[in-house]
């Protein structure tokens, strides 16, 4: 142990007051600043999860005329704006597309979808829908529909094609359980009937309340589609890597492709602001606390005057004595970041078990937390900056006092 | 004198204060301090004894003039290489003690040995423990500094200031703050280290009794040392 950090520690120890006082501003600072990073992210993750897991992780959609760019001239009276894409709906050939975007290694896997809007009866209800037509066995291995399933039997949809799957929301609202028949309108006046195979709960509230998956052909005949998909979702290994991945598929097949994160920016944005407010509000008390711990050692500094005189003419250089109050700062911040992560987690864990009944944006029953070790060193190193910086000017402080001055003072 | 010179000083000049306050108090001051004697400088308050004793144990430094250990000139070394001096070759004893509040009177003895570094926490335990035997605090060792007596205290201070066995011992009025027996007894204790071990020791003191015992008496006036005599001259 140094000479420094020795006279630290018992400076620290015997000035208990000052140590709690000091020590639970960290502690609270860093315990908070986890735990509502853990909430916030944690309803953040489990939007991400839900509708990757529903939607997939990148969209290949509507066709699009290239725009030969270099062969355009533009006309006198032009702003010069470059000309607009021309879409096209639908996905031209499909199955190429596929075959050809399976070759990628981050693609895990991909389904094509044929989507269309209707309007669905059951009884006395009426719901306008989103219809997905799905090939069953390409759609389970490309989203989590299997695990979203609270309800019903997803071998009893892939075995009959007059069966459906509806989302958890539009099956309350149409009143409609699992052996239930609903009627779907196709465009020529026609109700078609389905029987509920299943019942699945995405978690997100625009999809449990719309979203119906009827197999792909049955959904190309009801809604009159020449095209047989006018979608193609994919699962990546990183989804991460799904912006790039787009880019790529839209130079190559010449579709419009959609990443999540640009799927979702609206929302995205909404959580990621939510995040950044928490994080400063919180970060405020982590430099409350560093505000704290500058007056504890500030008074600890003019306390210790004359022990500063005494060190120093024992031989005790400034940076000895600049690293004694540095030291204390260390320990408290050291010994704050352990005790207030142990304190994130218990109040992480204990937010976790509060119930809630959340049925709008998404469905949860409990608060949503994310466990994620970068909240601790995130947290750590927050408020090791702020404690060094609190105890760096009273350290230079004490460093720079002449002995002399002291001792004469003291006569 | 024959005997070799522990410590000395030539010609320092020192001025404290700023502008109108500002005092000359030291006015060309040279004195030599030889191993195995103990000096006393005497004068009346504000003659410039303690400002002698901070330049002397480099605490201060002077406007003009140089200090010498073992005739070593140190007064152009930075503060780190004379923080370095002072823990190795100075020991000072204060008026009012100075002691480490928040440490044991063992602590305190040992603080100067902690940087040193040149001994293992045993051995350091076991110099505080000989030293502190020496003034007579053999079953203090553990009791914290602020509740031992005044004169108590004062022998803790002097048992630190051997902690490193430096050759010069430098005591701002080490008896200021006692009563006669106890003011007498540190004296003595202080007198027979010197002899026994070879230190030199230099004192400023307000007390005739204790002056006359020392082996030479420097008179300061005015920032002057006006007359030095040796007890036997």
């Amino acid at each position: 142990m140094t000479p420094p950090l020795y006279i630290a520690l018992r400076f620290l120890t015997h000035r208990k007051r000052a140590l709690l006082l000091s020590l639970s501003g960290v502690v609270f600072g860093v315990a908070i600043f986890i735990c509502t990073q853990a909430q916030t992210q944690g309803f953040s993750r489990y939007f991400i999860e839900s509708n990757i897991g529903s939607n997939g992780a990148l969209v290949v959609r509507s066709r699009f005329r290239p725009r030969y760019e270099p062969l355009m001239v533009a006309a006198k009276n032009s702003k010069g704006t470059a000309a607009r894409r021309q879409y096209f709906e639908g996905i031209t050939n499909p199955n190429e597309i596929m075959r050809v975007s399976r070759q990628f290694p981050d693609v895990v896997s991909c389904s094509p979808v044929l989507r269309g809007t209707v309007s669905a009866r059951s009884g006395f209800e009426n719901a306008t829908v989103d219809l997905y037509g799905v090939d069953p066995a390409l759609h389970a291995q490309t989203t989590d529909i299997l695990h979203q399933l609270i309800d019903g039997n997803f071998d009893d949809f892939r075995n009959n094609t007059s069966s459906i799957i509806i989302g958890s929301s539009l099956g309350e609202l149409l009143q409609a359980g699992v052996g239930d028949t609903v009627q779907l309108l196709a465009p020529n006046g026609e109700y078609w009937r389905f029987t509920v195979a299943a019942i699945a709960r995405a978690g997100i509230g625009s999809i449990d309340s719309t979203r119906i998956y009827s197999h792909a052909r049955v959904a190309q005949a009801l809604l009159q589609q020449p095209s047989g998909a006018s979608m193609i979702i994919y699962k990546l290994r990183d989804r991460n890597r799904a912006p790039v991945l787009a880019s790529r598929f839209e130079t190559l097949f010449q579709h419009n492709a959609l990443s999540w994160q640009e799927r979702e920016e609206s929302t995205l944005q909404l959580f990621l602001t939510l995040r950044m407010s928490v994080a400063i509000t919180v970060s405020l008390i982590i430099l409350l606390a560093g505000f704290g711990i500058f007056n504890v050692l500030t008074m600890s500094v003019l306390a210790k005057i004359k022990e500063i005189a005494i060190l120093r003419s024992m031989g005790y250089r400034r940076r000895d004595i600049g690293a004694i109050f540095l030291w204390q700062g260390a320990l408290i911040a050291a010994a704050g970041s352990v005790l207030g992560c142990l304190l994130g987690a218990l109040m992480t864990w204990g937010v976790s078990h509060i119930p809630i009944h959340l049925r709008g944006l998404l469905y949860t029953n409990y608060f949503l937390v994310t466990w994620d070790w970068r909240h601790y060193v995130f947290a750590t190193c927050l408020a090791l900056v702020a404690v060094f910086i609190a105890s760096y000017v009273p350290a230079r402080r004490a460093a720079e006092l002449p002995p002399v001055v002291t001792i004469r003072g003291s006569r | 004198m024959s005997a070799q010179i522990s410590l000395s000083c030539e010609h320092i000049e020192r001025y404290l204060g700023e502008e109108e306050e500002r005092v000359h108090a030291l006015r060309g001051v040279s004195l030599e301090i030889e191993t195995g004697s103990v000096h006393a400088v005497v004068g009346p308050s504000g003659c410039g004894k303690s400002s002698l004793l901070y330049i002397l144990g480099l605490l201060d430094t002077p406007d003009a003039g140089r200090v010498l250990i073992e005739a070593e000139t140190v007064s152009h070394l930075t503060d780190d290489e004379l923080a370095q001096q002072r823990n190795k070759f100075i020991g000072f004893i204060f008026q009012f003690h100075f002691l480490m509040e928040d440490f044991t009177a063992e602590e305190n003895v040992i603080i100067p040995m902690r940087k040193l570094g040149q001994l293992a926490d045993a051995q350091m335990r076991d110099r505080a423990a000989e030293l502190l035997q020496g003034v007579g605090l053999g079953d203090k060792l553990r009791r914290p500094s602020r509740h031992l007596s005044g004169g108590e205290q004062q022998r803790v201070a002097i048992a630190r200031a051997l902690a490193n066995d430096p050759k010069v011992i430098l005591a701002d009025e080490p008896t200021g703050n006692l009563d006669t027996a106890n003011s007498e007894r540190a004296f003595e204790l202080l007198q027979n280290l010197v002899h026994e071990r070879g230190k030199a020791l230099l004192l400023a003191t307000h007390n005739p009794a204790i002056a006359e015992a020392c082996d030479w008496v420097h008179e300061m006036r005015d920032g002057r040392i006006v007359e030095s005599h040796h007890r036997n001259a």
